[in-house]
């Protein structure tokens, strides 16, 4: 964020100098002379850049740099796959097929679109733009959203992963689907019970295909503005995780693995500010070798449900007030969820 | 965000990816091998999405006139960009023009040491050849969970880069390893002993012994080296894996 507020400034520098005549806050309350406007004009953008590109070239900065680059990097493939998949969604699959394939009571259809999120390969990016083309197709959103946070943990790439991240322990990634489908599907209830459709942005959605235009055009129109759209969330999101990766040194977490309460609070607490991939989570929790088994399964449950980019990517799709309620229950949800089962099975 | 804008967006963006993933291995420095493919598809997309943007958009201004404002009521729709759109920009002119090194010795001095290592109970027994080239990760493994002390007195060879010990003084052979992106970097360290620092993020071979201290084969033995040569390497093409040193020169 950092860095942008930089870029900002230098951006607006210009011309603020050049018409510093007339500022109070400067001190100047005689215009200047030319000739000194000029010899500003002429060194003052010099100047900034010099020193900006030297502290651009720190060694913080350049690890900031290189791991926001990274998190963004590795996930605008997946980002497309999902705007890809959720423009195609919206523009050629009609809705009475998602009326036919889940259940007609959103009770029972949560639980349904939670297991559905079996046969969305990718990471928690992709699944965002989908769930959204969901609702927009009258999916009921309790359901979306289910298949929102199951989808990124449960499918075959990343429980793959968790196993060979994990050998000799099905048990972990047996407790992982299991625990990742309960938050998801006490999400799902959860909205039902408590949630309010005015904490969704209105309009959530440019719904379905139009009779009369071209379902291609429709297809890359929506395509185009969900992936700016949701790309600009992901680098937000991207720079928060940067920052805190380069802020706080690994090393402060040995503090925390004596005690088991505390360090399922803090791996769950970890894994939302480091963002790192659903597809990679698994290889991060083995490497937490000095954390007890459930803490690290938290890290593996919280981690594609909640985390920094995602947040950032919810509150672009469906608006701030629910991003934050939601990220918020969802946190604590899955929290309890893998103590829960994490402790009945590891 | 003005529809031509959005256009040079997809653009740039697709022109990034393709920059590091197709002309080049900058890509490397940020994933893993594997995400080249699905970079390469995601930078062709992007810019066919922008060319068949710009294509358009240019037959719809030639058409002119009331064709152009008919469609208006559908590109509004989707035109409404938001402005953290714009921030797109930084991550493309980034890659194109000012991509960030890998990551290096700031990163591994903030981490603790061996923390990358796994456990492994079953050690075969070491090769005959004498420098043994090793990676630092087994050779960690062997010094700290080999309980047969096989590497004790051997001649190691081993690549890494710089990273200074701090006010104690000394550096450590380092290796940054990742399982995903950057933002999953983990270190893994051996001190080394009897020679001067290189500078930091410096790329160097290290010939020698372990540094005896503790009980060899358990943890409290420290992974450590005396040195008896350092040369002066490449930096590898990929530097986020722990490969054996390159062979050496003139031997």
């Amino acid at each position: 964020m950092r860095q942008t507020e930089w870029v900002l400034r230098k951006t607006e520098e210009r011309p603020e100098i050049a018409e510093g005549t007339e500022r109070d806050d400067g001190g100047y309350d005689l215009p200047l002379p030319w000739p000194l406007l000029l010899l500003a004009a002429a060194t003052v953008p010099g100047v900034v850049l010099y020193f900006g590109g030297r502290w651009m070239e720190t060694p913080a900065m350049e690890a900031w740099r290189t791991v926001c680059l990274a998190v963004t990097v590795q996930a605008l493939p997946f980002l497309l796959l999902g705007t890809a998949l959720s423009g195609a969604i919206n523009a050629f699959v009609p809705a009475r097929v998602f009326s036919r394939i889940l259940p007609r009571r959103p009770v029972l259809a949560v639980p349904v679109a939670g297991v559905a999120g079996v046969v969305l390969p990718g990471c928690e990016c992709a699944s965002v733009p989908v769930a959204n083309s969901l609702i927009g197709r009258g999916v009921t959103p309790a359901a979306a959203f289910a298949f929102l946070l199951s989808a990124p943990a449960v499918n075959p790439v990343v429980l793959t992963a968790t196993a060979v991240a994990f050998p000799g322990q099905p048990g972990m990634v047996v407790a992982r689907l299991l625990a990742s489908l309960a938050a998801a599907s006490v999400m799902g209830w959860l909205w039902l019970w408590l949630g309010r459709a005015e904490w969704l942005r209105a309009g959530v959605r440019h719904g379905g295909h139009q009779p009369g235009g071209s379902r291609w055009r429709e297809f890359r129109d929506g395509f185009r503005h969900d992936f700016l759209h949701a790309g600009g969330f992901l680098v937000l999101g991207a720079m928060a995780a940067a920052t805190f990766n380069v802020a706080v040194p690994r090393s402060v977490l040995d503090a925390f693995s004596g005690s088991p309460w505390l360090s399922v609070l803090f791996l769950a607490g970890l894994a939302i500010v480091l963002s790192v991939c659903s597809e990679a989570d698994a290889f991060v929790a083995a490497s937490l070798s000095g954390f007890s088994p459930v803490a690290r399964l938290t890290f593996m449950v919280v981690g594609p449900m909640v985390d920094l980019k995602l947040i950032a990517l919810q509150a672009g799709t469906f608006g701030r007030a629910f991003a934050l309620r939601f990220s918020a229950a969802t946190a604590v949800v899955a929290v309890l969820s893998s103590v829960l089962i994490g402790g009945a099975l590891l | 965000m003005r529809r031509p804008l959005q256009t040079v967006l997809l653009l740039l963006s697709g022109a990034g990816l393709l920059r590091i993933a197709l002309f080049g291995d900058l890509y490397l420095r940020y994933v893993k091998e594997g995400m080249r493919p699905l970079l390469i598809g995601s930078g062709v997309l992007l810019i066919l999405l922008g060319l068949t943007d710009a294509v358009s958009s240019l037959r719809r201004r030639e058409d002119g006139g009331h064709t152009g404002h008919g469609d208006g009521g559908h590109g509004h729709q989707h035109s409404s960009v938001p402005r953290p759109a714009w921030l797109l920009f930084l991550p493309a002119l980034s890659l194109l023009l000012y991509a960030p090194p890998a990551l290096g010795a700031y990163t591994a001095s903030r981490e603790p040491a061996e923390v990358a290592v796994t456990h492994e109970d079953d050690f075969d027994p070491l090769p005959a050849t004498s420098p043994l080239p090793i990676t630092l990760s087994d050779f960690t493994r062997r010094v700290r969970q080999d309980r047969t002390g096989a590497i004790g007195g051997r001649t190691v060879r081993m690549t890494g880069f710089v990273t200074s010990a701090g006010q104690g003084g000394g550096w450590f052979l380092t290796r940054i390893m990742i399982s995903c992106c950057a933002a999953d970097a983990r270190s893994v360290k051996v001190r080394v002993h009897g020679a001067p620092a290189p500078a930091a993020d410096t790329w160097v071979t290290v010939t020698g012994a372990w540094h005896p201290g503790g009980t060899l084969g358990t943890g409290s033995a420290p992974a450590a080296l005396d040195a008896r040569s350092v040369e002066k390497t490449a930096e590898p093409v990929n530097a986020y894996t722990d490969a054996l040193p390159p062979p050496a020169l003139g031997r």
